[in-house]
């Protein structure tokens, strides 16, 4: 499946952009150029869909129900109706783009339009315009004063009036999201509501437990701030972003809630919402299917985090198979990837399987984008970002490192690879993912460093992988233990080494931002992406299979650069043609936008961001076998359009829609059908790379004459009983003349050259045709008899003469207008008995000449030649087709090297020197065409051959599908009740939970608050706004990092682990 | 063991690879800690580990790389392969394919690896060929994997099916065409997994060890190249160092 938005941005590098209607030219901007554009931002900003684009933006004072009021922009896009507050930094205002929504210290919210129930325009004095918005959740209304000129707001009302009706057909969607949301069930206290039939799913943990020891985590307290934020402040659709939200999450997110919160701050809920079935579908539509995929997730299903109860259960394995299927169906480019495992079985001790399947395809294309594609790109980029951070921010580790040839990445890519899943006990992990889907990807890389900056005096001493690899595995093991056991500070000793890890990567790194790492991955993405593929490159030529050892290993690298580019080059080119067309229809490419995938621009046609393992079917090797042999480029080209194809009336018509490209269009040959079908030796109705090889290989690598003339007889010996028949001697005539008709390569001395020619002297002549019209004489003549015929052989044998007789015909009559020359040199070789012909036999000299030149000669020469009587079906076997080869020599010289050198790979010199050569079209050029070819009764054979092939694969796929069993699905066994459940009141806060929030890690968000310059127009609000940056608050602990590594780090005895810890590194 | 002994002790880089879930982890499990386990996680990446091997007459502190066998992992594998001097090449005797893949490594480590490795082909679970299940008489018994049990459960033992797909005979000839050590282990039931250990770490010719302490103890036989491939590039840099090397003795 494709997304639209990759069409259309594919199509963009090509469509002049002033003839687009300016809803495309959005798109069309929105997602190219490796996401730096506003589009990109504005979606990634915002969490949106890849169907949304901003569609027009204000500067707007939001007032919330809750009294607090923020400055910023109001963005519209298809669906969204999204604020965020003004950027406190330095650029705030100029770039609306790069306001960062996720920032501790901002307010936001990006609303459906399908959850706004009421906009009405309010009467202010001090503005020109003011909207009230009553969301899903009427409990509040958001009050938005415009502040712009007034042209400005009303065409800003008219086109979120205009999307707000667009959107009313989602309602049932909208019903059924908020239905799903454990929010609802929290806000009401547990009661059943509107379109909720029992508790939420909150996955697997509330069964089998969550990790860690809910009362150590203080989850009661947390469910309780969270509900009052989730009241005051809208919920799960709707929700407002506050500051309080980001501190809420920073101290760790309660079990319950944990789910719907990622999927929320990821924007996987989004997609979600306008997929409501996809996921269903998905496992029903490829219910019981076989992948390669599937057999990687089935050896895995038992070894995703083992020690969770849930995963001994089937229910959790019945779950972790069919979010991994599904999503492997979705996107077969990923397929499977291990460690996908580890991070879905984590997903779901959270979240249902639907959020599960979102948030994975959020995570893949959004979050760690490449992280688990074929090449695994996005890994390795990551890693070498990673790198580039780590010298910057600590350039004598760093130089340590490189010192004692200790490789970084042997450690830290686990770490971003399992998203620390499998890295830290998982309660920890969790803590982190909890800011990662809040924060971005830019979350991993800032505790990746915060790991390395505290242990990295230690780090300093060491020497060699494995004593790095050890400390850090060590330091993972006591996260749990006081950062400070020595201080006097009550306080401070009752820090954790988590807690203080998560401050020194918010804190000490909160330069690293979702900027710097866009950024660092654009500056390394070709280096990494050349280093895969030639990697890529040397493991494929290796491993091609014994038939590539007859090829040199320049022709296979040639071969294996062609076959790529022509698979690349064509698909980009078909799906440029495809929007195009879209776009011709009109369909309406906006509202029908919605993919769960994003690709953009960049995001194919390079081997290193994922092999293709497309086939190249008959087309692609068309163009394939027209790069490296001119006698497959088409004479004269078809109609610049594909069939069904019609360009718009006045319209320019551009080369690049021809599904050729810039390329000479390949003929389209039986013969080269005949070379597909052979190469195509699985019967895919397509060439792997393998196959192409192996073909070549066997006309290339052929360093016998014997074999090549046998190669080329088991092209036409269809049922391989080792004869041809009357049919299959005239293509093989057809073929020879095909092939050679643009002229080839003939040494000296070799047929016209023979002074006995008549035209020999001429030397514009082809001295192939008479060869061939000698080939097909004798090979009737020393044909054997059938034992018995058939009468449909003999019908389309008869018409398959019919046709190659008017082929002849044909060639010296529509010559008519060329000179006379030409026409003369064209008929005589058939006439007139070459030398070479006189080898054959003295019988051969009493049969009248094939007289095929005319059309009135030929029944009457059929009549006299018993071999031309399709009364009497016959055969050539092998022996017969090799002695009459042999016997001529220029057919020898074809089949010794003259076919094997029409192709042309990297280390073939084009021209022999002093072989001479007919360039250009000959006389027979049209014979090449396929048109004339196709135009009569041969086709309906092939078509038939090929029909046959095709209700193979047929059957099988049948038979395969027979074979399917159906997913089991087990019912879910009885739910846990948490035994340390306190009886509280879910809607009151009891004044201990607030402490909560005065931790250091939410302390870190206060402190971004601070740091962040006030909007100087919203300065009043906020008293604190004189502080200056170093000044910290009073209500922080003060850590700081450097001051925690300069105390001694070691603890007596190890702390008793009360955390469900399923992955402590074990292996030191 | 034996404090007292002079022995001299070097350090060895083995690396594991082989096709995914033929048992590489659990191998160096039970070389490690002799321990098995049943659902033994995928390895992300790689882990590493370490044992000494205590030879006659030295002692071989083996540095071990386990990588993980997925096919797309296959592009960060030069990363671990980097400088090792010794190399398990493992496949699964009860699944043919994957002897194949266990071909391609053998091909790449002879080209792209430090000149000299050395290289033992694995097959692993012997446990679940018919063969062995008399054999191990202790711990083979008493876990047999759902396979075996369900050929057991068929009336006659002589229909119980063998589930091995790679022939002993196979297997070798092509070990011995290459020059690789060759072994049948079971990493369930420990056979022949410590074997496979002290027969590389008798392999390594003397030349390329390095006895203990100082900088670059890890970096193996293969000198001169260090600094130039890890460089500015630093670890995803995909080429070996090998390479390198070849490229650099052409000129
Ligand atoms: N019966 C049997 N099972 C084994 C043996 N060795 C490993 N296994 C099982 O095979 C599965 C895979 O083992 P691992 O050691 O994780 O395989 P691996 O090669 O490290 O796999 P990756 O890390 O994915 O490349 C586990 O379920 C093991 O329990 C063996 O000798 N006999
Ligand atoms: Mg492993």
């Amino acid at each position: 499946m494709l997304s639209l938005s990759s069409l259309i941005s594919k199509a963009s590098s090509l469509i002049d952009p002033n003839m687009l209607p300016p809803s495309l030219l959005n798109q069309v901007n929105g997602s190219s150029n490796d996401g730096q554009t506003p589009g990109f931002l504005f979606r990634s900003n915002f969490r949106l869909p890849d169907s949304e684009n901003p569609l027009a933006v204000i500067p707007c004072e939001l007032s919330l129900p809750t009294g607090e009021h923020y400055f910023g922009r109001l963005h519209l896009s298809e669906s969204f109706l999204c604020f965020s507050s003004s950027a406190p930094s330095s650029a705030a205002g100029t770039s609306s783009a790069t306001t960062s929504t996720a920032g501790p210290s901002s307010c936001g919210f990006s609303l459906p339009l399908v959850a706004i129930r009421r906009v009405e325009r309010l009467h202010s004095r001090s503005y020109l315009f003011a909207l009230a918005v009553t969301t899903w959740h009427n409990d509040q209304k958001l009050t938005l004063q415009f502040n712009s000129l007034r042209s400005t707001c009303e065409k800003f009302c008219e086109a979120l009036k205009k999307n707000l009706r667009s959107q009313m057909s989602e309602m049932k969607n909208l019903r059924m999201l908020v239905g799903s949301c454990y929010s609802e069930w929290l806000v009401s206290g547990g009661k059943i509501r509107e379109g909720m039939k029992e508790e939420p799913d909150a996955g697997l943990g509330m069964v089998w437990r969550y990790p860690g020891d809910a009362k150590k985590l203080r989850d009661k307290s947390k469910m309780r701030l969270w509900a009052e934020y989730l009241r005051e402040n809208g919920r799960n659709i709707t929700l407002i972003r506050q500051p309080t939200f980001h501190k809420l999450i920073r101290v760790g997110l309660p079990n319950r809630l944990r789910g719907e919160i990622w999927e929320l701050t990821s924007g996987s809920l989004y997609r979600r919402l306008y997929n409501p079935t996809l996921y269903t579908d998905t496992l029903t539509e490829f219910s019981g299917r076989h992948s390669l995929s599937i057999d990687e997730i089935e050896k895995d299903l038992n070894r995703s985090l083992p020690e969770y109860p849930g995963f001994q259960s089937e229910e959790g394995i019945g779950r972790l198979r069919r979010v991994l299927s599904a999503y492997s169906w979705k996107n077969p480019d990923v397929g499977y990837c291990q460690a996908m495992n580890i991070v879905v079985a984590a997903l779901l001790i959270y979240m249902s399987e639907t959020q599960a399947f979102f948030l994975l395809s959020t995570l893949c294309d959004r979050l760690v984008p490449g992280y688990y594609s074929q090449t695994m790109y996005g890994t390795l980029l990551d890693q070498r970002v990673f790198e580039s951070l780590v010298e910057k921010t600590m350039p004598i580790l760093w130089e340590h490192l490189v010192k004692s040839d200790v490789q970084l990445s042997v450690v830290s890519l686990p770490w971003f690879l399992s998203l620390f899943i499998n890295s830290m006990p998982l309660v920890f992990a969790f803590r982190v993912l909890d800011v990662f889907f809040l924060e971005g990807p830019k979350v991993l890389f800032q505790v990746g460093l915060a790991i390395l900056r505290i242990n990295g005096e230690e780090l300093l001493d060491v020497t060699d992988d494995g004593a790095f690899i050890s400390i850090l595995k060590n330091y993972f093991l006591r996260l749990d233990e006081s950062a400070h056991p020595r201080s006097d500070n009550e306080k401070l000793r009752a820090v954790t080494r988590f807690q203080e890890l998560m401050v020194v990567a918010f804190r000490e790194f909160s330069g690293i931002t979702e900027q710097t790492i866009l950024d660092q991955r654009l500056r390394h993405k070709d280096s990494v992406l050349s280093s895969i593929e030639s990697f890529a490159k040397r493991t494929t030529l290796r491993n091609l299979g014994p038939e590539s050892k007859r090829l040199l290993t320049a022709d296979l690298g040639y071969i294996y650069d062609r076959f790529y580019k022509v698979l690349y080059e064509r698909q980009e080119r078909l799906l440029a043609i495809e929007a195009e067309k879209e776009r011709i229809n009109e369909k309406k490419v906006v509202s029908s936008g919605r993919s769960i995938s994003e690709k953009s621009i960049n995001e194919k046609g390079r081997i290193g961001l994922g092999p293709s393992s497309q086939l190249m079917d008959y087309d692609y090797f068309r163009e394939f076998l027209a790069g490296i042999a001119k006698w497959a480029i088409a004479d004269s080209p078809s109609s610049l359009f594909s069939p069904g194809f019609e360009p718009t009336f006045g319209r320019k018509k551009s080369i690049l829609l021809s599904p050729w490209g810039d390329n000479a269009e390949p003929a389209d040959h039986e013969f080269m059908q005949r070379l597909f079908r052979r190469w195509d030796t699985d019967y895919r109705s397509g060439l792997s790379l393998q196959d192409v090889v192996a073909g070549l290989a066997g006309i290339k690598g052929k360093k016998d004459i014997m074999e090549s003339i046998s190669y080329f007889f088991e092209l036409y010996d269809d049922d391989g009983d080792g004869k041809v028949d009357r049919e299959g001697i005239l293509r093989i005539s057809e073929a020879l003349l095909f092939i050679t008709r643009r002229g080839w390569e003939t040494p000296p001395g070799i047929g016209a050259q023979d002074p006995k020619s008549p035209e020999g002297g001429k030397g514009n002549t082809d001295p192939f045709l008479g060869s061939v019209s000698g080939f097909i004489r004798r090979c009737f003549e020393y044909a054997d008899p059938d034992q018995e015929g058939k009468q449909e052989e003999i019908a389309t044998g008869v018409e398959g003469m019919d046709e190659l007789v008017d082929l002849l015909d044909l060639a010296s009559d529509d010559d008519d207008d060329e000179d006379d020359d030409d026409e003369e040199s064209v008929k005589s070789p058939v006439n007139e008995k070459g030398p070479a012909n006189d080898i054959s036999s003295g019988k051969g000299k009493e049969k009248p000449d094939l007289a095929i030149n005319t059309g009135n000669r030929r029944p009457s020469a059929m009549s006299a030649n018993a071999a031309l009587d399709p009364a009497n079906p016959l055969h050539i076997t092998l022996p017969t087709f090799r002695m009459i080869v042999l016997a001529d020599e220029v057919l020898e010289y074809f089949f010794e090297s003259g076919f094997a050198e029409s192709i042309v790979l990297s280390t073939d010199v084009p021209r022999t020197p002093g072989g001479r050569s007919i360039s250009g079209p000959s006389a027979f050029g049209n014979f090449g065409n396929g048109n004339i070819a196709g135009a009569k009764g041969l086709r309906g054979v092939l078509d038939n051959i090929v029909n046959d092939g095709m209700r193979v694969a047929q059957e099988v796929r049948r038979r395969m599908d027979e074979a399917q069993k159906e997913m089991e699905r087990n019912a879910v066994p009885g739910k846990y009740k948490d035994d340390d459940e306190e009886e509280g009141d879910a809607k009151s806060i009891m004044e201990q939970d607030r402490d909560l929030l005065k931790g250091a890690e939410a302390a870190v968000v206060d402190e971004a608050a601070k740091l962040a310059k006030p909007d100087p127009a919203a300065a009043d609000e906020d008293e604190g706004s004189g502080s200056t940056s170093d000044h910290r608050g009073e209500n922080l602990l003060t850590i700081s990092p450097s001051k925690a590594n300069a105390e001694p780090m070691t603890p007596g005895g190890i702390s008793p682990r009360v955390e469900f810890d399923i992955k402590t590194p074990r292996d030191f | 063991m034996s404090e007292g002994g002079p022995k001299p002790s070097s350090s060895v880089k083995l690396v594991l690879l082989g096709e995914a879930a033929v048992g590489k982890s659990s191998l160096v499990l039970r070389f490690v800690n002799d321990d098995f386990q049943e659902n033994k996680e995928p390895t992300i990446g790689a882990a590493f580990l370490t044992q000494k091997c205590n030879l006659p007459n030295r002692t071989i502190k083996f540095e071990i790389w386990d990588t993980a066998g997925q096919e797309r992992f296959a592009s960060l594998a030069p990363m671990y392969y980097r400088n090792a001097q010794s190399a398990l090449v493992v496949y699964d005797l009860t699944k043919a394919s994957s002897l194949t893949k266990a071909k391609h490594w053998v091909a790449e480590l002879q080209r792209q690896a430090s000149p000299g490795i050395v290289i033992a082909l694995v097959g692993n679970k012997l446990d679940l060929t018919t063969q062995s299940t008399g054999l191990e008489g202790s711990m083979g018994g008493l876990s047999l994997s759902a396979a075996a049990n369900s050929g057991a459960d068929g009336d006659d033992d002589e229909e119980e099916e063998d589930a091995r797909q790679v022939t002993t005979a196979e297997a070798k000839g092509y070990a011995e065409e290459e020059g690789l050590l060759f072994y049948e282990t079971s990493a369930k039931t420990g056979h022949n997994v410590s074997e496979v250990f002290t027969a590389i770490a008798n392999a390594i010719p003397e030349s390329t060890l390095k006895t203990r302490g100082g900088p670059g103890t890890g970096r193996g036989g293969a000198g001169g190249s260090s600094g130039d491939t890890f460089g500015g590039t630093g670890g995803v840099n995909l080429s070996a160092a090998g390479e390198t090397n070849k490229d650099a003795c052409a000129c």
